[in-house]
């Protein structure tokens, strides 16, 4: 049996990476059952597994999420296997910490089903046409094409969103006001929104003309107050500390200018000390890659 | 109406007030899950759709496609959130876990039906095939970084089996090597991945 067993044991890479035909994945899990080298392996290979479907992560289509979780209720849930010596109720203190996270969350199926994103645009344009007040006194707008427009449309949702403190920050430094209105007047302006795997969503507009980009984001969930987003310029030569950026209400931040754009930079984001750190010491909540 | 009440995503679950939320973990949303707990499937959605839809998508590479296995995926995770076992691995895996092996059942099922020529043209390893221009992913860089410190060999291994879902016979098949050499390679590739990620 030697011989046949130690085989088994070569099966744990495959397995892990699900590369084994359904037999194969049948008599494996047998033999997990009788081998613990091989269960504390194929954990191992399964974490690092893991990462290589989230460094795939794409956002599904809003409307999917309203579909799922009808399914879901819809359905029956499988009761717990009960092990020998149960152990004390997983789940209660979670339930406590949920309590207040269905306070605060937005989740229920009645006021998610109207996102209204007319009134979001229109109020955004006005944020917009203040910014661009301020970018036009730089550089007359330029005759823009139909994508340049539509990026536009959504940097106006996006800051209209921010306006109040997106203006009030504006006001805080004239380097930083004319530093924005390049970046968001630059003709190769790219503006990308991904969500913040925390929670939230942010958007940057980045310019390699101006060698800067410009940080917003809005829903970020609040740290306390010894740690702080940290923004990150990665190259190929490595990581550069970019600022830290601090949630307001409604978990509002930026926007926050990010110099020292170089091309092939990516940004990203990662909880650190308040203080800030010199070298990303967290995993990235957010990272935007530029267009080749 | 205010500024903000228009928009809304998939990341749904921006508190309203940022300032009282704290990240629930992910075990204990699923913990949470396991007793009927909605609110936690919402908060457990949110945080791991893009997770497996982004896994299912590179796998079967046909979006509509892709979106109906994710929804299986997460339909799945409601159904067994009770089994999920800490002991046994992160969150994290357990989810993954869950989409990949769906993704990868899909995508042999469609192959049966396919031709050699279909089957040979998607036999092709892309890491940067990134398919909407820019997403935000967890550690994409560092992963993508850590795949380039594995041998070619043991990449094109772990790769053609984690993105393209063959088994280790088929990559054995399709990179002209004996099924034990690849059998180590997905193993050693997997370790060394590990090491580098700094995941255990
Ligand atoms: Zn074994």
């Amino acid at each position: 049996m030697s011989a046949s067993r130690h085989e088994l044991h070569t099966l744990a890479g495959p397995y892990a990476l699900d590369a084994v035909s359904d037999a194969d994945r049948a008599g494996f899990a047998t033999h997990l059952s009788e081998c613990e080298q091989c269960r504390e392996d194929v954990r191992e290979m399964r974490e690092a597994a893991a990462r290589l479907g989230l460094a795939a992560s794409v956002m599904p289509r809003p409307d999917l999420r309203e579909q799922t979780l009808r399914a879901a209720f819809a359905s029956a849930q499988l009761a717990p296997v009960v092990p020998a010596a149960a152990p004390s109720p997983p789940g209660l203190l979670a339930e406590k910490d949920l309590v207040s996270e269905a306070q605060n969350s937005p989740g229920s199926p009645a006021d998610t089903s109207a996102p209204e994103p007319g009134a979001a645009a229109a109020s955004g344009v006005t944020g917009w046409q203040r910014l661009r007040g301020r970018a036009g006194a730089m550089r007359p707008p330029a005759r823009i094409s139909l994508a340049a427009a539509a990026v536009l449309a959504a940097v106006a949702a996006v800051l209209g969103g921010v306006t109040s403190s997106a203006l009030r920050q504006l006001d805080r430094s004239k380097q930083q006001d004319h530093l924005i209105a390049a970046v968001l007047s630059a003709p190769d302006r790219v503006m990308v929104t991904a969500p913040v795997m925390t929670g939230g969503t942010a958007t940057l507009i980045m310019s390699h003309q101006a060698g800067a980009a410009v940080f917003t984001a809005h829903g970020l969930v609040a740290l306390p107050s010894t740690e702080g987003y940290e923004i990150w310029l990665m190259g190929p030569t490595g990581d550069r500390a970019a600022g830290m950026v601090t949630p307001q209400a409604g978990g509002m931040a930026g926007p926050e200018v990010v110099r020292g754009l170089r091309p092939g930079d990516m940004v990203g984001v990662t909880v650190e000390p308040a203080r800030g750190a010199s070298h990303p010491t967290s995993v990235l909540v957010v990272v935007f890659k530029p267009r080749p | 109406m205010t500024e903000e009440d228009g928009r809304k995503d998939c990341e749904g679950l921006a508190p309203a007030t940022a300032a009282t939320a704290a990240v629930p973990r992910l075990d204990d949303l699923i913990s949470a899950v396991a007793l009927g707990d909605e609110r936690a499937y919402e908060a457990l959605y949110d945080r791991s759709c893009g997770w497996v839809l982004g896994t299912v998508r590179r796998v079967l590479r046909d979006p509509a496609q892709a979106e109906e296995v994710m929804q299986e995926v997460l339909l799945e995770i409601w159904r067994s959130a009770s089994r999920f076992d800490p002991a046994q691995g992160s969150a994290v895996a357990w989810v993954m876990t869950i989409a990949h092996r769906r993704a990868v059942d899909r995508v042999r099922s469609e192959r049966s039906h396919a031709t050699r020529e279909q089957r040979a043209a998607t036999a092709v390893i892309d890491y940067d095939d990134v398919t909407e221009a820019v997403q935000a992913s967890l550690d994409r860089e560092r992963v993508r970084r850590c795949l380039g410190s594995l041998t070619e060999l043991q990449r094109e291994c772990v790769g053609l089996a984690y993105y393209s879902g063959y088994t280790y016979r088929e990559v054995a098949e399709l990179l002209s090597l004996p099924p034990g050499t690849v059998k180590t390679r997905m193993r050693d590739g997997l370790i060394r991945l590990r090491d580098c990620l700094g995941v255990a």
